[in-house]
């Protein structure tokens, strides 16, 4: 307990000299020799995956001795690595998706870009319906098997993942399929692209999907990713999921992502984000209820005077462990950062927050501010904060706010005495903390769809 | 808005290339032997007639320490050190333990009042002082009537030469004295108390410290007992290549109360010097201690060569019921600083503070913080951090605050502000909360910034010019934690801060 700065501190590469692997993380590089034949991609591909396969056996799970993943330890998360899913041609079922959805999610007009079992399987517009011609979009199996000419190329290899990277590593080992989009310059879609992401496999499976996105100059998009499982099948799945969006210039990006499942999910998902000169770039992350999360998001400023909102809301209850980890890279000028995220834990759940921002000399006229804060609704549940801040430029404002608390007794007391029962005044109580959180996206059908999904959630927490 | 040039400058100018306390006491010494083995420990033990239990204690830590690899989690950058190129034992060679002043070296009272501890002065003329230079731990005009008089306990690299007032403290049960003394006049406090705050192997450097440390300061508050003055160890490196391993032992027995201050400087030196010191505060039911550092060191010449290497470890354990533990301090020297000062909240409705205000300029490195870890039911705890940084410098705010499943009732707040001054420095904040029980209420809040418009707008509106305006705001940035220091250190230290915070918002 009390050396607790120099264990966290360390450095993973010199201690993870020398550890025995788990078994895990053997069946993983074993699983990869296995499967690597019929993953899709030319030689050029392959090449890749070996490479980062290599850079995982050399550096395993993250553990809790990495400084990064103190509070998230893979490790002790995943005892055993589940087999990749495997191609099946199962024909989607839009009524199973709904469901899977949810209503208030389904109801929300899109285009639905489904991937079953981590393959593309089929686009869904609503009918009578077209998000405009401004933008294109193939498999991502599809475009790993083009020629060198397309942008695909650059982004795809510039993060292969390896020892720096644990989750990018597997994913780009395991990658089966994804999304890749583009939005032309100056296109505004009129309906946002949904990718939903879902598994019918009956046994527990292991899936890698990719979504590349590039925003062209001036371009505006809504993009909604899904992770949810179906009810009738196995609940039970591991899941790399790796987003990479690029902003031109003045390009304007609302990006959700819904992550759901039960406490037998595993999902490791990383996000990297880049913005252009002027671009706006709004995402908001909902997980409700999953065993293991962990959302990683990198934030590239590259051009001058972008501005970032970030925000997001954990829901936990059981066991649920989720976690939220920020890199907020400020290297150019006038940009501003906004990230809010918020946690409700009931039971044994535990959220982490791991929020650093780093501003490079260069980026002065940096405006950037962060919290994260906590409802504990448990006495067991548990909020472990880490924001950071890293400046190196002298004319910023920069700030960052953690809190933890459980209820306020005055505030339920205040509503009981106005005649509102207990169980009510704690629901109101909950819904106006998450609120504060969802009031950030935007969007007000997808608001109020993300609005609908964590009061049903809720729902079970304030019921006692 | 860029700083004011003038201060800017006047900013640079601090410490780095107008260190105060930069000249060498030329006094005979005797060394142990470079390096660190075995017999070195013996030595030491021997050097200091021990019993054998306490070498025993020493070797243990001796043992664990060779099992231990240097920590390289702090923001902090530095050349391996070399534990063989060491004195691990240096001594004013007239002083062969404390013994009144009358016996003292006048060579050491020389460098004492040169440092602005008068120390013969102010045990016979109790409280007048001569108005020397300047200095940190002197008192300054004004409030001499209010300030009470200061015991100290001086310490010349390994050894403590002295110590003030102890007869006039014996009166109220008060024990202070050197470490060394209290090994041999009160064992059973020292054996009980010695390493269950801070246990031999809690790091690499109080690993070291255990082995080595040649002295430091006992002080034991008798039950109930408020402290009729202030107690000060005052350290001084001098000799070339020696470590510093000081080791300070507080006991507030219930319901006691005392304030203490430390001070510390050293020679200028091109190489760097090595300190480690392990600090253990107890404070048992209802008891209070408030803990108070001017860190001084010598930080260096501003192409950061020479300095000291400041690896502390401090900790304080409120054990009893509705004990408290305050620290304040103000750390403006070293090359390096490796610092958290810290309170294990054991006892139900104990307390513990930290203010801190950390300036570096010049290639100074600071990497600290505090932990506040709450163990009991009703614990509270509020942690101010300032920190400056200028030129090269790189400051780091490192703290955890957490609380345990049975902490119900936890609170904390924190504040850690951070100004910067230039863009070559760099300012952090790293900040650990883990709260396990729902019942914790945390509360943080860290900004980085620069001086408002408004803020500014309306001070000159007032008729205040650019520069009164900058001073007054930036003033304000700190007064949480001066307010925190005893009135002996106050009004030293506003002016120290002054000078290096007047105008200087980047």
């Amino acid at each position: 307990m009390m050396a607790s700065f120099s264990e966290a501190g360390r450095v993973g590469n010199e201690m993870s000299v020398a550890v025995t692997r788990t078994e895990a993380e053997e069946q993983l590089v074993r699983q990869f020799a296995k499967v690597a034949p019929e993953l899709p991609g030319g030689a050029r591909v392959a090449e890749l995956r070996s490479k980062a396969i290599a850079g995982f056996a050399l550096t395993g799970l993250p553990h809790r001795r990495i400084e990064d993943w103190k509070y998230t330890d893979l490790r002790t998360g995943i005892k055993a690595a589940y087999p990749p899913a495997v191609c099946s041609q199962a024909k989607v079922d839009e009524a199973l998706i709904r469901a899977a959805l949810g209503t208030a999610l389904a109801g929300v007009p899109c285009i639905a870009l489904v991937m079953l079992n981590g393959r593309y399987v089929a686009k869904m517009p609503p009918r009578g319906q077209e998000a405009g011609t401004g933008w294109e979009f193939r498999s991502l199996a599809a475009a790993m098997g083009e020629p060198d000419r397309s942008w695909f190329w650059q982004n795809f290899e510039r993060d292969v993942g390896g020892s720096e990277s644990a989750v990018q590593a597997l994913n780009t080992a395991f990658l089966t399929d994804g999304i890749v989009l583009k939005v032309r310059e100056g296109a505004r879609l009129e309906l946002p692209i949904h990718v939903i992401s879902i598994t019918d496999a009956k046994s527990p499976v292991a899936l890698a999907t990719r979504t590349i996105i590039r925003i062209e100059p001036g371009a505006h998009a809504t993009v909604i990713e899904s992770h949810v499982g179906i009810s009738h099948a196995s609940t039970a799945r591991q899941a790399t999921a790796v987003t990479e969006i690029s902003l031109g210039e003045a390009a304007e990006a609302r990006h959700i992502q819904y992550l759901s499942g039960g406490a037998d999910v595993v999902h490791l998902g990383r996000w990297h984000v880049s913005l252009g000169k002027d671009a706006v770039y709004r995402g908001f992350q909902l997980t409700a209820g999953v065993g293991l999360a962990r959302n990683e998001t990198h934030i590239q400023f590259t051009g001058p005077d972008a501005k970032l909102d970030l925000s997001g809301l954990m829901l936990g209850r059981g066991k649920d462990h989720i976690d939220t980890t920020l890199v907020v890279n400020h290297t150019t000028t006038g940009c501003e950062g906004r990230e809010l995220f918020k946690a409700v834990l009931d039971d044994r759940a535990r959220a982490v927050f791991q929020g650093k921002v780093i501003v490079a000399p260069e980026a002065q006229k940096t405006d950037g501010k962060q919290m994260a804060q906590a409802l504990m609704l448990s006495e067991d549940a548990e909020f472990d904060s880490k924001p950071e801040l890293e400046i190196y430029a002298d004319d910023v404002a920069c700030g960052h706010g953690s809190t933890a608390a459980e209820l306020d007794e005055d505030m339920l007391f205040y509503l009981r005495s106005r005649g509102i029962p207990l169980a009510d005044a704690r629901a109101m109580l909950i819904e106006s903390f998450a609120t504060e959180a969802l009031e950030k996206i935007e969007d007000e059908t997808l608001r109020e769809a993300a609005r609908a999904i964590a009061v049903a959630w809720l729902g079970g927490a304030t019921a006692r | 808005m860029p700083a004011v040039r003038e201060t800017v400058d006047q900013v640079l100018a601090l410490d780095v290339d107008k260190y105060k306390y930069g000249f060498e006491t030329t006094i005979e010494s005797i060394k142990a032997p470079k390096g660190l083995n075995e017999g070195i420990v013996r030595y030491i033990s021997d050097k200091k007639g021990e019993p054998g239990w306490m070498l025993a204690w020493r070797l243990e830590a001796y043992e664990r320490w060779l099992a231990m690899t240097e920590p390289t989690w702090a923001k902090v950058d530095y050349p391996k050190i070399d534990f063989q190129d060491l004195h691990y034992y240096s001594a004013p060679k007239s002083t062969a333990g404390p013994s009144s002043l009358d016996e003292v070296d006048p060579e050491l009272l020389a460098t004492y009042a040169k440092l602005g501890i008068p120390l013969k002065e102010q045990e016979l003329l109790a409280g007048v002082r001569k108005q020397g230079e300047p200095s940190l731990l002197d008192t300054a005009d004004g409030y001499q009537s209010m300030a009470g008089r200061v015991a100290v306990d001086a310490v010349f690299d390994s050894v403590s030469v002295v110590t003030t007032f102890r007869k006039e403290l014996a009166k109220a049960g008060v024990i202070f004295c050197s470490i060394s003394e209290a090994l041999k006049e009160h064992p059973e406090l020292v054996r009980k108390y010695l390493g269950s705050v801070v246990p031999q192997s809690d790091n690499y450097y109080a690993a070291l410290n255990s082995a080595v440390f040649s002295d430091g300061s006992f002080v034991y508050i008798p039950e109930g007992v408020r402290c009729p003055m202030e107690l000060s160890t005052y350290f001084r490196i001098n000799e070339r290549n020696t470590g510093q391993f000081e080791r300070t032992l507080i006991i507030a027995d219930k319901g006691s109360y005392v304030s203490y201050l430390e001070g510390c400087t050293a020679p200028m030196r091109d190489e760097n010097q090595l300190h480690a010191a392990v600090v253990e505060l107890i404070a048992l039911d209802d008891a209070e201690i408030k803990y108070s550092t001017v860190q001084n060191w010598y930080p260096g010449d501003k192409n950061g060569k020479g300095g000291v290497y400041n690896f502390v470890t401090k900790r304080g354990d409120c054990r009893g019921r509705n004990a408290k533990i305050s620290w304040t301090q103000v750390e403006t020297g070293s090359a390096i600083t490796w610092k958290y000062p810290s309170c294990i909240l054991r006892g139900d409705g104990s307390r513990g503070e930290f203010y801190s205000i950390a300036i570096s300029n010049g290639r100074q490195q600071v990497d600290s913080g505090t932990k506040m870890i709450h163990l009991g039911k009703n614990t509270s705890s509020r942690i101010i951090s300032k920190g400056i940084a200028a030129g090269y410098s790189q400051n780091t705010y490192r703290g955890l605050v957490s609380a345990h499943r049975k902490a119900t009732n936890a609170r904390n707040f924190t504040n850690c502000d951070s100004l910067l001054i230039g863009n070559r420095c760099g300012a952090h904040t790293v900040p650990y909360i883990e709260a396990k029980n729902a019942s914790a209420h945390f509360e943080h809040e860290a900004t980085t910034s620069k001086i408002s418009d408004d803020k500014l707008f309306y001070c000159r509106q007032r008729g205040l010019s650019d520069e009164e305006a900058v001073a007054l705001i930036v003033n304000g940035f700190v007064r949480d934690v001066l307010q925190q220091l005893p009135m002996e250190f106050m009004a030293e230290t506003q002016k120290l801060i002054g000078i290096s915070l007047e105008g200087s918002v980047g």
